[in-house]
């Protein structure tokens, strides 16, 4: 399919300079570089949810770069290359930069396009500032260039267009490319899923980057002039237009959108200057309030009726599902003998102190339950095993490793695996894609291709069995219900091999079956996998008929750790559940 | 001396511009990149006064009323929708921005404009000459933080408002109306920042795109100011500062990169910027 598309759109762009008006020629090459760059901004906004102001700057890195070496140093096929590497090289460095400061570990995505939106201010401004070195306002113009006849340079960027649109929708549809997609729909199930969100954003800004220079490059080649609006923080917005009004997150959508509007602009500005803005922005606006998904939809949808195929259902087959041989301390330097040790964990938020002093060490296969009232301390205890720049005092260790203040994709490394209170998975990703990302870490996805067998754990498969979802792996996750969704995070979780199972009342809301169902993979997860497993829940009933271990909290602090029997039908339990436990009324009880 | 007047009367100007991103920010939580188009709004109310021959003092009412007037409009047709959707919202104001530059274009032509200033002239002050003007914008952007900070610490008003930016869905559950609150709100900057425009205008021109530069800088002291009016007068003290130290020891071009790349860097550090925790 995308092979057919691909050469249909490379003989349109062959016989284009033949049957076009040289005028539109002309235009079609800068709306084709263009494009380019609004296939990268689609592929950071539109797909991994990172709204960017800045790949304009990386255009202007990359014109400027052709610019100064042709008008400073001189022509030729050598300084040409050297121009290139340079432009491409320069403009990743500064990627990699703006992504260190834009995406560290735990930053808004607000403070991202904040970065963003600084860095075109910041070097179209050096350009301003650059003297006859960079020409100013007015740009560097008038300098030798590539002796190539324009019917050339329209099949160059034609065809450099088409194939890194083709090129991308190879990469949004492999199983890297699903990672992107999850990044945007639930950046903390990422991390959890031991995937380091950042380095794949900083990695991902760098390749567009890179890409966004070359588009660059070509320009000046072929306008012959620079300036530095191209750089500049108004082109990075109407890039943002373009993407906005073909369709974010379709690739196509935002190539068609932006030769549609620019051509059509430098028709249709002669005629109509102001008002043609003007109806680009009320487009615009109106685009981003009601139809969030630009205009691509619509179209597609208007095909699709016409061609008789209804409904979104996906059409590709069902992956294979098969078992993985589990390696359990993959990637850790000994295992040591605890699975988890805590020592003097302790939290608060300024003075209220939420933990205090949690010492408890817990060996594989046990099945430990942690109870205690509504703010106790339990979730925020699981938090700060999962995520070292949690706790503000005391250590944790996992397998022997100090969790440090390690983020928590590098504590999955160590083995921790977390299921949260409430579902949280990847609404718009199928079952078996969600299922996948969470096997990222152990099995690097293709960056062109997706898999068509899915290995999982048996633990994961028996999840994802017992509840029906191996009938619904094409499933989206958002049409699943709240029992299932509750499963496929179980199984996501068991997927990551964890040895440390932190698990969130992994039975609420759940119906009596699955309850017992989900009893009875712990227990064999504790028992014959030898898992740590660490369990918050309500239920004491559930507690006693499952756990090996119990541990009461109240208050933030530890006040008994022993056999389900020693602990379920002590008084004290009672008492704190009963909601007496504060010092005063503690003593008549 | 002079240097000194140059940042207080900086930072003046600068929290007057930045009052109404802030205090759209801090209730809505949402960036209104349409601001730059408001203070480009206030520009031309003022040039609209100035061209009427009214006295030019009437020109920051003038600019406060219309600047509402379209907040309200903009309110209700395009960020009632988006309130769920922070970073859309960014963008559909960024559209909007372009849409009112676009018509004011069409209104009154794209070229440099003058305003006529309320006061002309320099006052002797400590020993050197000083703008008359650049000092009376210290005045009200004083009276201005006094006012707002009084309207929200002591009024009705102002406690709904803090009760809506602490925590919304408690406040509906009391009862209170946050739609209005934010309708409100929302036409409350978008006064803050036509007026802002019309007091800047006398110090430079008016042209259709003068509030895109402003927005910026407006925009990255609210981003390190939390929600806070105060932090916003110290952001707009240090920051401006650095600014015009740069300007003056530097180069201007570096100097107006200062706000934006410092900024920046603060929150990278400090993610709570000069907020108080």
């Amino acid at each position: 399919m995308l092979g057919i598309w691909a050469i249909v759109a490379l003989v349109l762009v062959a016989v284009g300079p033949w049957v076009l008006p040289t005028y539109m020629v002309n235009g079609l090459i800068r709306a084709f570089l263009y494009a380019a760059v609004a296939l990268t901004v689609d592929l950071l906004w539109g797909y991994t949810g990172i709204l960017t102001f800045g790949q304009s700057a990386f255009f202007g890195i990359g014109a400027y770069a052709v610019g100064l070496m042709f008008t400073h140093v001189g022509f030729g096929p050598g300084y040409a290359t050297m121009a290139f590497i340079g432009a491409v090289v320069g403009a990743m460095l500064v990627a990699a930069i703006v992504g260190w400061l834009a995406f560290y570990h735990g930053a808004s995505p607000l403070y991202g396009s904040v970065v963003t939106l600084v860095l075109p201010i910041v070097v179209s401004q050096i350009l301003y500032s650059g003297g006859n070195f960079t020409g100013s306002s007015s740009g560097l113009s008038g300098f030798e260039s590539f002796d190539i006849s324009i019917e050339t340079w329209f099949w160059i960027a034609g065809t450099f267009l088409v194939l890194l649109t083709a090129l991308a929708w190879l990469f949004v549809h492999s199983d890297a490319g699903k990672v992107l997609v999850a990044i945007r729909e639930n950046e903390q199930r990422c991390e959890y899923v031991g995937i380091d969100v950042s380095r794949v954003k900083i990695l991902l800004m760098v390749v567009c980057a890179g890409v966004a220079a070359v588009a660059g490059y070509m320009f000046a080649g072929v306008q012959m002039v620079v300036a530095p609006e191209y750089a500049g923080f108004v082109f990075g917005t109407e890039l943002l237009i373009w993407v906005a009004l073909g369709g974010r997150g379709s690739l196509i959508g935002p190539v068609l959108g932006t030769l549609v509007l620019d051509v059509s602009t430098s028709y249709l500005s002669g005629n109509l200057p102001f008002v043609w803005k003007l109806i680009i922005g009320v487009a615009f606006v109106v685009v981003i309030v009601a139809l969030p998904q630009g205009l691509m939809p619509l179209i597609t949808g208007f095909v699709r009726r016409l061609m008789g195929r209804g409904g979104a259902a996906r059409s590709e087959p069902a992956p294979m599902l098969a078992a993985v041989e589990e390696e359990p301390f993959a990637g850790l330097q000994g295992a040591g003998s605890q699975a988890l040790a805590l020592a003097g964990v302790r939290k608060n938020f300024g003075s209220l102190v939420v933990l205090d002093g949690i010492d408890f060490v817990a060996g594989r296969g046990e099945l430990l339950s942690l109870v205690g009232p509504n703010g106790a301390g339990k979730t925020t205890l699981m938090r700060c095993i999962a995520d070292g720049g949690e706790r503000s005092g005391g250590s944790v260790r996992v397998n022997d490793h100090d969790i440090e203040r390690l983020p928590p994709y590098a504590c999955v490394g160590f083995g921790v695996g977390r299921k949260f209170q409430n579902a949280n998975v990847f609404d718009s990703l199928s079952v078996a894609e969600a299922l996948r990302i969470a096997r990222s870490r152990l099995e690097r996805p293709s960056l062109l291709r997706r898999a068509d067998t899915l290995l999982l754990p048996e633990a994961a498969l028996q999840v994802i069995r017992a509840t029906g979802l191996d009938r619904d792996l094409q499933r989206e996750v958002r049409h699943l219900s709240h029992g299932e969704k509750q499963a496929l995070e179980l199984a996501m979780v068991l997927a990551l091999e964890p040895s440390v199972l932190l698990l969130d009342e992994p039975t609420a809301g759940l119906t009596k079956s699955e309850r017992t169902l989900i009893g009875g993979i712990l227990v064999d997860l504790a028992r014959n996998h030898r898992l740590c497993i660490l369990l918050v829940e309500h239920d004491l009933d559930f507690v006693r008929e499952i756990s090996s271990r119990v541990i009461v909290m109240h208050q933030g602090r530890i006040v008994l750790d022993g056999t389900v029997e020693a602990v379920v039908d002590s008084e004290l339990v009672r008492t704190i559940y009963a909601g007496g436990m504060t010092p005063r009324s503690g003593a008549v009880a | 001396m002079a240097t000194l007047l140059d940042i207080v009367t900086t930072a003046a100007i600068l929290f007057a511009v930045g009052a109404g991103l802030l205090i759209v920010f801090g209730v809505m939580k949402i960036i209104n990149f349409a601001h730059g188009g408001f203070l480009t709004v206030g520009g031309y109310s003022a040039l609209a006064v100035t061209r009427l021959g009214w006295n030019p003092w009437f020109s920051l009412a003038f600019a406060f009323v219309i600047g509402s007037v379209c907040g309200m409009i903009i309110e209700r047709l395009v960020v009632r929708p988006l309130y769920a959707r922070p970073l859309d919202a960014i963008l559909a104001t960024w559209g909007l921005g372009i849409i009112i530059g676009q018509l004011i274009t069409l209104a009154f032509g794209r070229e440099v404009q003058f305003v006529q200033s309320p006061v002309s002239g320099a006052v002797e002050l400590l020993g050197s000459s000083y703008s008359e003007y650049r000092l009376l914008l210290v005045g009200i952007a004083v009276i201005l933080a006094l006012v707002l900070g009084a309207v929200l610490n002591a009024t009705r008003l102002g406690l709904v408002t803090r009760a809506v930016i602490m925590n919304e869905n408690l406040a509906r559950g009391l009862g209170i109306n946050s739609g209005l609150v934010r309708f409100a709100t929302f036409s409350l900057g978008a006064g803050l920042a036509s007026l802002a425009g019309a007091l800047i205008t006398p110090l430079s021109s008016v042209d259709p795109n003068m509030g895109v530069p402003w927005l910026v800088n407006a925009f990255m002291l609210v981003m390190v100011s939390g929600v806070s009016l105060v932090s916003l007068g110290v952001a707009c003290l240090v920051l401006g500062g650095a600014q015009v130290l740069v300007s003056s020891w530097g180069n201007p071009i570096l100097g107006g990169l200062t706000i934006v790349v410092l900024a920046a860097l603060v929150l990278r550090f400090r993610p709570q910027g000069f907020a108080r925790d």
